[in-house]
């Protein structure tokens, strides 16, 4: 039976309502493939219908995000390229603002650096092209949050969670033209800090995201454009948010980024 | 208190182990649980022997500087170690593989001094103008107790887990860099293995420094000027192994390798 399924074609439209709902109402799924067998190019069109729910909803594409850009979070992992998320402006969090922990089912904070871009990314580029492409930079924070329970899920479920994007916050722009192959990165909850890595730890070089991206637009059956935000990948681990933590990054040279999470009510 | 033969005896242990190439079992056993004071007792005592060996002491190392490798240990505080003169490699040497007992490797701020330190609670502006320049480095640590199963007061009376260590040949100016955001990374056949910032170590190399030149008054081997302070690990430590290199970056100081024989 398993192997009648397996030539099946996978429900994508289903799948895809079963995460913004799991999103929208904050109660997780199991995992898709505990299910049936998901292929890459099957989560990447799954991810692509999850959006368009976002879309409906008035959100504006900005950008795109990419996953498991730790060399060592891949070697986990077990595999050999980054994963590729879209970004929509519903996800923007203003530099000094505040969310509230009720919105997200169980929320982390990712340390990152993000480009903004003032050409179009596609097919296979250097880094020289690709920082060609390159407008500015900034000091950024990805808040991630798995629609899966207990954040388990296999390679394929979470491409097709849009690589748990949920929200993400941008720093003040700052020019390209630096090195940015080692920036070292702080990130502070309740101005402690939690994760110190550095920008070294995305795939040794944050440039390099912006190559992968541009390779894997292709696969992810989108195209990169001129004003994209792109953020490259987390520098550590992730970090778990608590309510009323303030949270702050601070990346050598280019800057500042932060916000809050809010009191809840009940525990006030 | 421990007896002075005990301390000695532990001591002998030690050395035994770096003359034989054969790492010896904790010495922990040997001290009063949580002694600190007996630990660096056992740590003085191989320094004596080894000065009146004739050894030149050129610094001391800061160990135990991260939280994560306090939390590990079970510690609040970071340890020291003494240099010896001859424990320095230059950058890109080989660094014959069976040098150090169980070697890994971390990549770390030295400093080097222009005048002591002699103040039992220095500040942080005495202790910025004592030094003279840094630059980036990478300490081979060992154990010489079997398979690295150590609690802090082994690690301090095995000279805070010292090996060798290598500088590197570019001086900067401590205005040069910014000590608590200074990326760090260490790179192994073009993979970063290990990463971080100025701020692991006790959230500023300086910090560390401080730290050290406050410890060496109380302990009456105060800094003198041209030491040299390795002044504590950036990010992870990592196994080193035969006929790797290993290249250190920090932001803003330059870069410093690590070259180990194939045997």
């Amino acid at each position: 039976m398993a192997r009648a399924s397996r030539r099946l074609a996978i429900d994508v439209a289903k799948h895809a309502r079963a995460l913004d709902e799991a999103m929208t109402s904050g109660i997780p799924l199991p995992q898709l493939s505990a299910g049936e067998a998901v292929t890459l190019v099957d989560a990447y069109r799954i991810q692509m219908a999850l959006v368009e729910h976002r879309l409906n909803r008035q959100d504006e594409r900005s950008g795109i995000k990419l996953g498991l850009t730790s060399r060592a979070k891949a070697a986990q992992m077990g595999i050999a390229e980054p994963i590729y998320g879209r970004l929509t402006d519903g996800m923007l969090i203003d530099d000094g603002g505040e969310i509230t922990l009720s919105a997200y089912i169980q929320p982390r904070v990712e340390p990152e650096i993000a480009f903004l871009l003032k050409a179009p990314l596609g097919g296979p580029i250097s880094v020289a092209q690709a920082m060609a492409a390159v407008e500015a930079i900034a000091p950024a924070i990805e808040v991630i949050d798995s629609r899966y329970r207990d954040f388990k899920f296999t390679l394929a479920d979470v491409v097709a969670d849009n690589c748990s994007a949920a929200g993400y916050l941008l720093g003040p722009w700052h020019r390209p033209d630096i090195d940015i192959s080692n920036l070292g990165m702080v990130l502070e909850i309740d101005g402690r800090p939690v994760q110190i890595g550095s920008s070294a730890a995305i795939l040794g070089h944050p440039a390099r995201s912006l190559v992968q991206a541009a390779r894997l637009a292709a696969l992810a059956g989108d195209r990169i454009q001129a004003g994209y935000i792109v953020m490259a990948g987390s520098a550590t681990a992730a970090e778990p948010l608590k309510v009323g933590a303030a949270v702050s990054l601070s990346v050598e040279t280019i800057g500042r980024v932060g916000f809050r999470v809010a009191m809840d009510q009940q525990q006030q | 208190m421990v007896d002075e033969l005990a301390i000695a005896g532990l001591a002998e242990r030690l050395r035994g182990a770096y003359d034989s190439g054969i790492p010896c079992p904790p010495v922990r056993g040997g001290l009063p649980t949580g002694d600190i004071a007996a630990a660096y007792a056992v740590q003085e005592a191989n320094t004596r022997y080894w000065l009146g060996a004739g050894r030149r002491l050129v610094g001391r190392k800061i160990g135990l500087t991260s939280k994560a490798v306090q939390m590990q240990l079970g510690v609040d505080r970071p340890d020291f170690g003494m240099l010896f003169a001859d424990m320095a490699i230059g950058d890109g040497e080989e660094i014959e593989i069976g040098a150090v007992l169980q070697p890994r490797i971390e990549a770390e701020v030295a400093f080097v001094l222009e005048r002591p330190l002699l103040y039992e609670r220095p500040t942080a502006a005495d202790v910025i103008r004592a030094v003279s320049y840094a630059v980036p480095a990478i300490e081979v640590v060992g154990s010489r107790i079997a398979k690295w199963d150590i609690n802090i007061l082994d690690s301090i009376a095995d000279n805070a887990s010292s090996g060798l260590f290598v500088l590197g040949n570019e001086r900067r100016a401590i205005d040069d860099f910014d000590g608590r955001l200074c990326g760090m990374t260490v790179e192994n056949r073009g993979e970063p293995i290990s990463v971080g910032a100025g701020a692991a170590c006790l959230g500023h190399p300086l910090n560390a420094l401080r730290w050290v030149a406050a410890e060496m008054v109380r302990r009456s081997r105060p800094l003198a000027a041209g030491d040299i302070v390795m002044s504590g690990a950036l990010g992870p430590m990592v196994s080193a192994a035969p006929g790797e290199v290993y290249t250190a970056r920090i932001s803003g100081l330059g870069s410093v390798r690590a070259a180990f024989s194939r045997s």
